[in-house]
């Protein structure tokens, strides 16, 4: 089974920092889409998601990322997400076309 | 209370110079009877308790009783009684020396007493059944001291010469017949402890072949010999032989003690050394005045490098492909529970090429009395041949054992570091297999030779062409997904197949997939026929690159990072800007490559 977490480290007032950990794949997309928009109100001009701890993220993670890419883009809010070159899923985020879209910090 | 005879109350008395013969052979033929006939099918209490039924009739006695002497030699158990059951089913227990039947076992001498009381019995049970005669003698057999028989008489008083007198042939039965039932009973769990602790099975571990024996010597007793093969959750392979020093019932314990130990630091430790040094000192702790010797090895998931330490345990045989086979040229250190302090310990490393071939030993094999063990080193070098784990096994076996009378038990374990399997795997087309088959190339890729990027990598372009067919290729009914991998040269094919026909990607972001498969791998390929969709993609892996130094198709296709990243980067731009899938068709990211050829079949 795979399985994610999704955590909120600090809400502040104009900003929110969360962090995902686990695996993200086909099978719970949906759940770790819903946990996360979920996570952001439409109050906050920065988002920040710490991916050092996610093992796994295939193309249907990804989605979820552009999702929220697009959707923040259009609330003209910030979108950082933060994954260090050793962290399992650093490549994949570099070659996903993400960093378009979102600040890719390593 | 009156005695019969002049003798102090109570105590020993001399034996009888002679028996009313007819009378005595006559009681004698029963309690012979017993003895010899009936005796083979029963098992210690109930052979006791038949004899203890006769004594008891022959002797007019009111109650019979046997205690045996416990293994500590400082104690003797009630272990079967006729009359007074209470002291078996108390458990009940008498120092060696002390009171009645601790006075015969320490004395081995025959002893009647006409005084049932405290200042003569320890047993409150007897004071408490109005015994008021008991006669005992000591079961010994071989010269060793069993125990003790005695009877006990309620209403008569005194037991005459004659009755001690066939007390003592019927204990002289009993003991020979306990003493007989008592080893073959005691090596019979020895020999059962030690089957039920060498592993029923040998695990099965994709890319290894393992063989094992075991030869029980033939010098009396089971020694403490074992041997012990289990992967840990993190994909590592240990392997442990030992021999516990000393032989019998309690060496097979402390060997079962051992193994548990073993298996229980493996668990916290990837130091060979560390699990040994943890080992000593548990078994300093817990086993007092106990040695054994240990080689105890760690296998990398790859398969293709073995950590060893050695506590005093002959160094394994290690045979590469086209090498001769020779002991492993390591350190050796003193074994656990030896001396009077812990030593530093150390650790070796031996790599293990494909198709080596090692094996592990107990002395055993190789040590005899009338030749020296480096004589009996060369004789196993000698006789080292054989492919498969198996083949070598017997050969060793054959070889050194042959016909002759081994004194000692023989444990041996052969390794096999096999060119590794194809991975086959069908899963359901559902998403909830994608755990599922990520946790099967997860064990799989490492013995492959993938690092931990190239296994990062794997997971998602196999992730992904898994995904693809789960959410494309079939409708509510459902089908399954076939991955298979193989290795070939210097890189991993990889196919994953369905029976079902792709449709159209619906939704925004797609062809993230196939980009990012397309990036990870060298190869890539959509073959679509009228019984499904097949993905082919191939991979190199350092690793293999690096073990292939001749043949196989190096150079052709070598993934050069930056170059293949860059064309790759264009061809998946196109993809995305197409904003759709690559499938329905077959094509491949190198130019170079014909996919007919190339593909696996």
């Amino acid at each position: 089974m795979t399985t994610a977490h999704v955590e909120v480290r600090d809400h502040a007032a104009d900003r929110v920092d969360l962090a995902i950990s686990g695996e993200i794949d086909l099978s719970n997309c949906t759940v770790v889409r819903d946990q996360l928009f979920a996570a952001i109100s439409n109050r906050v001009a920065a988002v920040r998601i710490d991916l050092s701890g996610l093992d796994y993220i295939d193309s249907a993670g990804l989605r979820i990322l552009f999702a929220l890419a697009d959707r923040l883009r259009l609330l003209q809010t910030s979108c950082e997400l933060v994954v260090p070159p050793q962290s399992p899923t650093h490549k994949v985020l570099q070659l996903s076309g993400l960093d378009t879209l979102v600040t890719l910090t390593t | 209370m009156s005695t019969a005879g002049p003798h102090l109350s109570g105590y020993a008395r001399p034996m009888p110079k002679s028996v009313d013969s007819d009378d005595a052979e006559d009681r004698l033929r029963r309690i012979e009877a017993i003895t010899d006939t009936t005796l083979g099918e029963l098992d210690v209490e109930e052979l006791l308790h038949q004899l203890l039924e006769r004594v008891m009739a022959i002797l007019t006695a009111d109650t019979a009783t046997v205690l045996l002497l416990e293994r500590d030699g400082r104690h003797l158990v009630a272990v079967a009684s006729s009359g007074i059951e209470e002291e078996v089913r108390q458990g009940f227990r008498i120092g060696f020396g002390e009171g009645f039947a601790g006075r015969i076992a320490a004395t081995r001498q025959a002893l009647t007493i006409d005084q049932v009381d405290p200042t003569t019995v320890v047993n409150p049970i007897l004071w408490q059944k109005q015994i008021r005669s008991l006669a005992g003698v000591p079961l010994i057999a071989g010269g060793e001291l069993l125990g003790v028989l005695h009877v006990g008489a309620v209403k008569r008083v005194g037991f005459t010469d004659q009755d001690l007198h066939l007390l003592r042939l019927a204990a002289d039965r009993v003991a020979l017949s306990t003493h007989a039932k008592l080893t073959r009973v005691e090596k019979a769990a020895a020999s059962a402890l030690q089957r039920s602790l060498l592993p029923a099975r040998l695990p099965s571990v994709p890319g290894l072949e393992l063989a094992a024996r075991y030869a029980p010597g033939e010098g009396g007793g089971i020694s403490g010999d074992w041997y012990d093969v289990f992967t840990l959750p993190s994909g590592w392979l240990c392997v442990a032989i030992g021999d516990v020093v000393g032989r019998g019932l309690t060496a097979a314990t402390i060997m079962s003690r051992l193994r548990t130990a073993t298996r229980a630091y493996a668990l916290e430790s990837r130091d060979p050394s560390e699990v040994l040094t943890k080992l000593d000192r548990h078994i300093r702790a817990f086993e007092p005045d106990t040695m054994a010797t240990i080689a105890y090895a760690m296998w990398e998931p790859s398969l293709r490098r073995m950590h060893i330490s050695l506590a005093g345990h002959l160094s394994p045989f290690v045979a590469p492909p086209h090498e001769p086979p020779a002991p492993a040229d390591i350190a050796v250190d003193p074994p656990v529970g030896f001396g009077s302090r812990a030593l530093r310990r150390r650790t070796s490393t031996i790599d293990v090429p494909a198709e080596t071939l090692v094996l592990f030993y107990t002395d055993g094999l190789v040590e005899r009395r009338n030749r020296s063990l480096s004589e009996g080193i060369a004789l196993l070098a000698g006789s080292f041949t054989g492919k498969t784990a198996e083949e070598l096994c017997s050969a060793v076996l054959s070889g050194l054992l042959g016909s002759e009378r081994n004194e000692d038990d023989v444990a041996v374990l052969a390794i096999r570091a096999r060119e590794l399997p194809t991975l086959d795997l069908e899963v359901d087309a559902v998403p909830e297999s994608l755990a599922q088959v990520r946790a099967a190339l997860r064990r799989w890729l490492p013995s492959a030779g993938a690092d931990e990027n190239e296994v990062g990598e794997l997971l998602v372009v196999v992730g992904e062409a898994c995904a693809n067919a789960i959410e494309h290729a079939y409708g509510p009914v459902g089908g399954t997904v076939r991955i298979r991998l193989e290795p070939r040269g210097p890189d991993v094919l990889v196919t994953v197949s369905d029976s079902g026909t792709w449709r159209e990607p619906r939704g925004r972001n797609r062809g993230k997939g196939t980009e990012l498969m397309r990036e990870l791998s060298d190869e890539l390929s959509f073959e679509e026929t009228a019984s499904g969709t097949t993905v082919h993609l191939r991979k190199r892996l350092a690793a293999r690159s690096k073990d292939q130094v001749s043949g196989g198709p190096a150079g052709d296709g070598a993934w050069v990072p930056a170059d293949g990243r860059a064309v790759s980067r264009a061809v998946s731009g196109a993809v995305s800007g197409a904003a759709g899938e690559q499938h329905g068709e077959t094509r491949s990211d190198t130019p170079s490559a014909t996919p007919e050829s190339e593909a696996p079949s």
